[in-house]
């Protein structure tokens, strides 16, 4: 983005071969990754759309087209069409996410353009059944019923209205009042606008032969649109994103045994050099037993079961996130102590706690890279972030040149005085037990006072939130 | 191509290897031949309590230094204990082999501090308090409570909160020194790592331990085959429901025939997908066997809107009820097969996934089955198969119907 560093990755060539990069003719973008010695190929295919290309008032529009797109084409039904994946043995999937829609599948290597035919037909001449559309509303508004019954997932979803507002902070299944809107007419329109070449990455990895599926791809995708009108861009979103986000505290009533908790503020895109100091920063806080979270909330004082630190990114933005399920008695201390642990960092870390952050992540890279699918997804979030493949070596080169000073500097630079704090079950956290138990937990609760977002429902029941 | 290897020491380990030469990683795991169902009743939930006090300190480290180990190599690693066995493991480079296996082997050798014992006690009641909080487990348990009645199999394997509460650590140590030796554990090793080598860090890891007597004997469950059963859970948004079936043991036969009646029921491209989700009556309806090494259980499920759980089981045994009068469509048990033929192909890729098909393999079989028989059995499936199977395991007739959920349906 203007005026923030430029990623590291600077090595635009890969004089081995091994991958292989192109803008094809027809508005794709590819990238492959040869392996010659595997069994599989695994291939992944994002359209640059997603949750953040819905009008407003039809949230879930996304996610219904994604469903609705394999129920049938203008030579088979939805059902002919599963069995033709098939009868090749293709495993395949769908995914919706904030700013892009996905088609992934593994097959043999002999079966891959077969595979390609039957995307092929599937993205640029579905029907869309009329009575498909409708089924995939009502059973949209199932998943929403669903979703209450996945404390975790909903604890999400609620943190996610605050952390990104409301276009980035948009959950797949949408909202009941607005699937109630959205009909065949909607979906067909969202499928014209989003689904076509010139906003397809598509990422393959495994024996695969690239110019034979360069030709594949030319001839499965030639004249599918080249850029397609969604009326938004990564940048637009992630400098909403920006704007959007509202520091503060809200809980949401539920009946549980376990409270959840999701904390969050801003970190840096994918494409920002910091990234992979930020990187290193989650691998020391919730990567391995070793890490900081799990030593000091669940090892050293058993406040958990599960505990973990992550970062979610956007195509031109991130979001740091810090999460907890404990027993109601147990919330206010696991709290604290999350927010303790990333505060410390920046005072007493240790050079041998560094190196073994680091090599963590490298070793991990190396280990998952046996699974051919891995390299797919890895390959296809490089087309996604950088638009164009970045090896395993130079990311691990770049992870392995962060520094304790970086660390440092990094937390000096993104002060956690705007914490997003969401909390999920039967009981608020207390501020006279929050205030004991840190510093910290004064601040967001002082920020949290003032600045209520829009959609806000704190302290009432979760229950309400949907209806 | 890859190739099995197998070794016993003196003291009785056996030890397994899968050399892979195409591959970079090696995965390594030590399967401990006990579980949920070994466990004395006031003692539920004993073996995966041990299972975390087995990273919590060992002769050589304490907890601090097993976690910081493992993380050094970058391993990716843990633990999981179910019904019948309980296996650790951990996914390094292959140049790590020796240490990954020289930590696995120091944690069978835990110390079990009892410093840490009620620390660790509070993680386990909060992963208790966890799945009470999930619907699923809620079924799960339910319906192994009612159908296997007071026989182990029956209680969960996290224990109750009653057990764990009260359990003490000289019982838990008596259960680790009677179940954790040569007699009831397998060192796996599956990577790229060639027998030798494997064979000396066995011998040197391992070599020292005392032979043991193997576990007791299990009793054969009495499976409860019909009956209905319902848990009224207000503050669930969704009905659970699963009608259960008796089924055949993971080493009987008919394994794999079994194994495609549920994929032709549930799952993608099935019949209760088609028929049941995208009719709308539910966003859930699948079908999974269970399979024990002395009895199984196939069973249908489903999750929906409470007024919908009738409709929801009534469909679900009218699917039953075609398969069972028509049989299955050559077409459809085909493609079960393609499936199931490119999953094998990515399983034999990787040696983690390797490693828990191994763990899985030598549980059940005493010995490991590489993807080509396994693929072998899979092509030995026949539509008339089918039909046989579903003589011998009939599921038109008598079954359990378990729900839970908001709804007190139906009534016992």
């Amino acid at each position: 983005m203007e005026g923030r560093p430029e990623s590291r990755y600077k090595n635009r060539v890969f004089p081995d071969g091994r991958y292989f990069h192109r803008r094809l003719d027809c508005g794709l973008l590819l990238a492959v990754e040869v392996l010659p010695a595997r069994k599989s190929v695994s291939l992944e295919m994002r359209f640059l759309s997603g949750m953040a290309a819905e009008p407003a008032d039809r949230l879930g529009l996304a996610f219904l087209t994604e469903q609705t797109i394999s129920k049938g084409t203008e030579r088979r039904s939805g059902q002919g069409l599963s069995d033709a994946f098939d009868a090749l043995g293709a495993l395949h999937g769908s995914w919706v996410g904030r700013e892009s829609i996905g088609f992934r599948c593994t097959c043999l290597p002999e079966y891959v353009d077969g595979v390609l035919d039957l995307f092929q037909e599937m993205l640029r001449t579905p029907t869309f059944p009329e009575e498909s559309c409708r089924i995939a509303v009502e059973l949209a508004n199932q998943e929403l019923t669903a979703l209450e019954d996945d404390p975790g997932e909903l604890a999400r979803k609620y943190s996610a209205r605050h952390a990104y507002g409301p276009l980035l902070g948009r959950h797949p299944y949408g909202e009941r009042d607005t699937l109630a809107r959205i009909g065949r007419n909607d979906i067909i329109s969202y499928w014209q606008q989003n689904i076509c070449a010139g906003r397809l990455l598509v990422a393959a990895a495994g024996p695969v032969d690239p110019p034979r599926l360069v030709e594949r791809l030319e001839a499965a995708f030639a004249g599918f649109g080249m850029t397609g009108t969604p009326g938004w861009t990564s940048a637009e979103g992630a400098a909403e994103a920006e704007s959007a986000f509202t520091p503060g505290r809200w809980h949401y009533e539920k009946e549980l045994e376990q409270q959840q908790i999701v904390i969050c503020w801003p970190g840096v895109p994918m494409t920002h050099a910091d990234h992979p100091v930020e990187r290193v920063l989650l691998s020391l806080l919730g990567e391995g037993m070793s890490s900081r979270l799990f030593t000091e909330v669940r090892e050293k004082l058993g406040l958990v079961y599960w505990v973990g630190a992550w970062h979610e990114h956007p195509r031109r933005a991130g979001m740091i996130h810090l999460g907890a399920s404990s027993t109601p008695g147990q919330c206010a201390r696991t709290h604290a102590t999350l927010l303790r642990e990333v505060d410390r960092l920046a005072d007493d870390l240790t050079a041998g706690e560094l190196a073994r952050a680091q090599t963590l992540l490298i070793a991990r890279s190396d280990t998952h890279g046996d699974i051919t699918r891995a390299r797919t997804s890895e390959l296809a979030a490089d087309l996604f972030y950088y638009e164009r493949p970045v090896s395993i070596e130079e990311k691990n080169a770049a992870v392995a040149s962060v520094t304790i000073e970086d660390i440092r500097r990094y937390l000096h630079e993104h002060p956690r005085d705007g914490l997003c704090v969401v909390t999920l079950g039967p009981t608020a956290l207390a501020d006279s037990a929050t205030d004991a138990a840190s510093s910290q937990a004064e601040a967001v609760s002082a920020v949290g006072a003032g600045v209520p977002p829009p959609n806000a429902v704190a302290a009432r029941p979760a229950s309400e939130t949907c209806a | 191509m890859s190739e099995f290897h197998e070794q016993r020491l003196d003291n009785g380990l056996r030890v397994w290897l899968e050399f892979m030469p195409d591959v970079s990683s090696a995965a390594v795991g030590f399967l401990v031949r006990t579980g949920a169902r070994d466990e004395p009743p006031e003692q539920a939930g004993v073996s995966h309590f041990l299972e975390h006090m087995c990273f919590k300190g060992t002769p050589k480290r304490d907890w601090r230094q097993v976690t910081v180990d493992f993380d050094e190599m970058g391993s990716t690693y843990n633990a999981f204990t179910s019904k019948e066995k309980t296996v650790y493991f951990g996914w390094v480079r292959a140049a790590d082999l020796e240490r990954q296996t020289e930590l696995l082997a120091d944690m069978m050798r835990s110390r079990l501090p009892s410093e840490e014992f009620e620390t660790e006690r509070k993680v386990i009641l909060e992963e208790i308090a966890m799945s009470e909080d999930q619907l699923d487990r809620h079924l799960y348990e339910l319906l192994h409570e009612k159908i296997y009645g007071e026989h182990p199999l029956g209680w969960p394997v996290l224990g109750h909160t009653r057990t764990v509460s009260a359990l003490q650590r000289d019982q838990m140590a008596a259960y680790f020194e009677e179940r954790y030796n040569p007699a009831n554990l397998v060192l796996i090793v599956a990577g790229n790592v060639p027998p030798p080598r494997a064979w000396s860090v066995a011998q040197e890891v391992c070599g020292a331990w005392t032979a043991r007597a193997p576990r007791p004997p299990r009793s054969r469950p009495e499976i409860r085959c019909g009956g209905v059963a319902s848990s009224r859970l207000p503050r669930f948004k969704q009905q659970a429901v699963a009608l259960v079936y008796p089924a055949p043991s993971a080493v009987d036969p008919d394994d794999e025939t079994a194994e495609a009646l549920a994929a032709i029921l549930g799952g993608q491209n099935s019949r209760f997908f088609w028929r049941i989700v995208q009719a709308g009556i539910a966003p859930v309806a699948s079908a999974v066997r269970v399979d024990y090494s002395d009895n199984g259980l196939m069973i249908v499920y489903g999750f929906c809107e409470p007024p919908n759980a009738e409709r929801l089981v009534d469909a679900l045994r009218r699917e039953i009820g075609d398969l069972v009068e028509r049989g299955a469509e050559g077409e459809e048990l085909q493609r079960v097969k393609n499936r199931r033929r490119t999953s094998l192909a990515t399983e034999s890729e990787a040696p983690y996934y390797r490693l828990m098909q191994l763990a899985q393999d030598l549980d059940m079989f005493g010995r490991p089955r590489n993807v080509e028989e396994r693929l072998a059995a899979v092509d030995a499936v026949s539509v008339a198969g089918l039909q046989d199977y579903l003589r011998r395991w009939p599921m038109n007739d008598e079954h359990f119907l378990v729900s839970v959920g908001p709804r007190a349906w139906p009534s016992e």
